[in-house]
């Protein structure tokens, strides 16, 4: 945001961070890009009985030029990479991505030639979310979840100062291979 | 005061709002530009150049048009009449039946000479 | 998947109910060969069998549509012995093998001769059988006969080195974005077709991925301490 970002941090900022989180994440249009099964899921989620709507979220936008957030729902082939990323490119910000089911997060039971393992190798993924396909609940879990994380963002200098430390806490944190031992 | 007064100050309301989400969006926000939000959006893929004047196009849509056309009006005249239908009586009926002779002479000659094959 | 397959001579077995072509005969499987491996997948011998060559009767409406086919392609001129290889009848479905020199005439008159009428192509898909020198690339044609309600298969072959058949989309245009994806998966070219590119996979993607020499292409998936090398490349016990 624009205006927002040059105030100085401290009691102005926080409340603005609050308001806005409030608004950004009570009415988040998602793009449409159900590919798979899991967009049956998708839709099934957004349907009366698990109603996405009184999230404020029935809206799945047709273009991305109007969505907040784009749910990658099924598996991603190697020639639907480069749509998947142009359709993000053509999203404004700020914008949010859900990988609905294994197929999304990590290429789920299709480790092949034909299948990118897993969405994140094309866009930045905020909520990973498993299931062959998730039950509607589940969804609904990953939704509320990137709505906690969209109420809590910090804005202008709060944000860089987050990102800093976030960025120091990554280059600590032991690799995934060196993870070892019993992880209960 | 007059009665629809409200309504209008209901609609200078609405012009506004519209204007004013425009430009104040467009002062206040951040210019994120990059080059697929300035393409055109077509579904994901590189979009076609745009051709001069739209390219060309099949003549049937035009012909398809004046047809429209024709026959619009043609309806425009009958539903009036089919409104007060009983109450014009014979008069009423052989005017219009002398109306539509006119256009289905028209339509028997469009529908000879093969305007409405589509392909 | 390893490659065992080894190369047997090709021939009819007689099993006493049916005429069998031998493929192929895999030796091991998993990846795993010759003893030492206690799975016992290394010992094992799976011979690959396809249905031979069936005689005259076969049985049903196929002796009826062969002879049809038969005197329309003495009718145009082309002796059906030399456009057709081998008729194959098994599990109650008629396969023609058409040599591909022959294959648009036998289509032409196998749509417009009156009593055969197939005027649906619902499917031309490849098979790939690398042990089958000189007849390695297949590409299967099934026909529908609304009006006589029959099905028919006709199979093709093409060696390798020289994967080449004529079109069926003058024929039947249906044909069309099959063929596109029999290239894609085979690498089969189908001279005559108006737009020969990729269509399942991207357009400039190398290799044609259901031959049996194409690997899975998977990458080992990587967990907490340890990777898993991708489904292909797992359980060798050498």
């Amino acid at each position: 945001m624009g205006l927002e970002e040059q105030l100085p941090s401290g009691v102005l900022l926080t409340s603005v961070e609050k308001l806005a989180g409030y608004a950004r994440k009570s009415s988040m249009w998602p793009a449409t890009f159900g590919l798979a099964c899991c967009a049956i899921e998708m839709m099934a989620t957004g349907a009366g009985r698990y109603d996405l709507a009184r999230f404020g979220m029935e809206v799945f936008r047709g273009s991305p030029r109007q969505a907040d957030l784009m749910i990658v729902a099924g598996r991603v082939s190697n020639k639907m990479a480069p749509v998947l990323r142009q359709v993000y490119d053509q999203m404004p910000g700020p914008k949010w991505v859900i990988a609905m089911g294994v197929c999304a997060s990590s290429g789920g039971m299709f480790n092949n030639y034909a299948i990118v393992q897993g969405v994140d190798h094309i866009v930045p993924v905020d909520i990973y979310l498993p299931g062959c396909p998730p039950r509607p609940e589940m969804l609904m879990d990953a939704i509320l979840t990137l709505h906690e994380q969209v109420q809590d963002a910090k804005l202008g200098a709060n944000r860089t100062r987050q990102v800093g430390e976030l960025e120091q806490a990554a280059l600590q944190a032991p690799a995934t291979i060196e993870m070892r031992g019993l992880l209960r | 005061m007059n009665v629809y007064f409200p309504i209008l100050i209901l609609g200078l309301l609405a012009f506004g709002f519209a204007i004013f989400s425009v430009t104040v969006a467009g002062f206040t926000g951040p210019k994120r530009y990059n080059r697929a939000r300035l393409d055109a959006y077509e579904c994901g893929i590189q979009p076609t150049p745009m051709r001069i004047g739209g390219g060309r196009f099949p003549v049937k849509y035009y012909l398809t048009a004046m047809s429209f056309i024709i026959f619009d009006i043609e309806l425009v005249f009958l539903y009036p009449w089919a409104v007060v239908f009983d109450k014009l009586g014979i008069f009423g009926l052989v005017a219009m039946l002398l109306f539509l002779f006119n256009l289905i002479v028209v339509y028997g000659y469009e529908w000879a000479r093969g305007g409405l094959e589509w392909d | 998947m390893s490659d065992d397959s080894q190369v047997v001579p090709v021939g009819a077995v007689d099993l006493g109910l049916a005429p069998v072509d031998t493929v192929a005969v895999r030796q091991g499987a998993f990846g795993a060969s010759g003893s030492g491996d206690t799975s016992g997948f290394g010992g094992l011998v799976r011979p690959i069998e396809m249905p031979g060559a069936s005689e005259k009767p076969y049985g049903g409406y196929f002796d009826e549509l062969t002879e049809e086919l038969e005197l329309a392609l003495a009718d145009a001129g082309l002796p059906a012995e030399s456009a057709i290889e081998k008729v194959v009848v098994d599990r109650g479905e008629l396969t023609l093998y058409v040599r591909r020199e022959h294959l648009l005439a036998v289509a032409q008159e196998l749509r417009d001769e009156p009593g055969l009428r197939f005027e649906v192509c619902h499917s031309v898909s490849g098979v790939h059988y690398p042990a089958d020198t000189d007849r390695e690339l297949h590409s299967v044609v099934q026909l529908l006969s609304m009006t006589h309600r029959r099905r028919i298969r006709l199979e093709v072959t093409c060696p390798e080195s020289d994967q080449h058949i004529p079109s069926l989309t003058d024929v039947w245009a249906s044909a069309d974005w099959h063929e596109r994806e029999t290239w894609d998966m085979f690498g089969i070219i189908f001279d005559g077709h108006p737009a020969m590119t990729r269509i399942l996979m991207p357009d400039d993607w190398p290799g044609h991925p259901q031959r049996k020499d194409y690997p899975l292409g998977g990458i080992p998936v990587e967990y907490k301490g340890a990777t898993i090398p991708a489904p292909d490349q797992r359980r060798s016990y050498n």
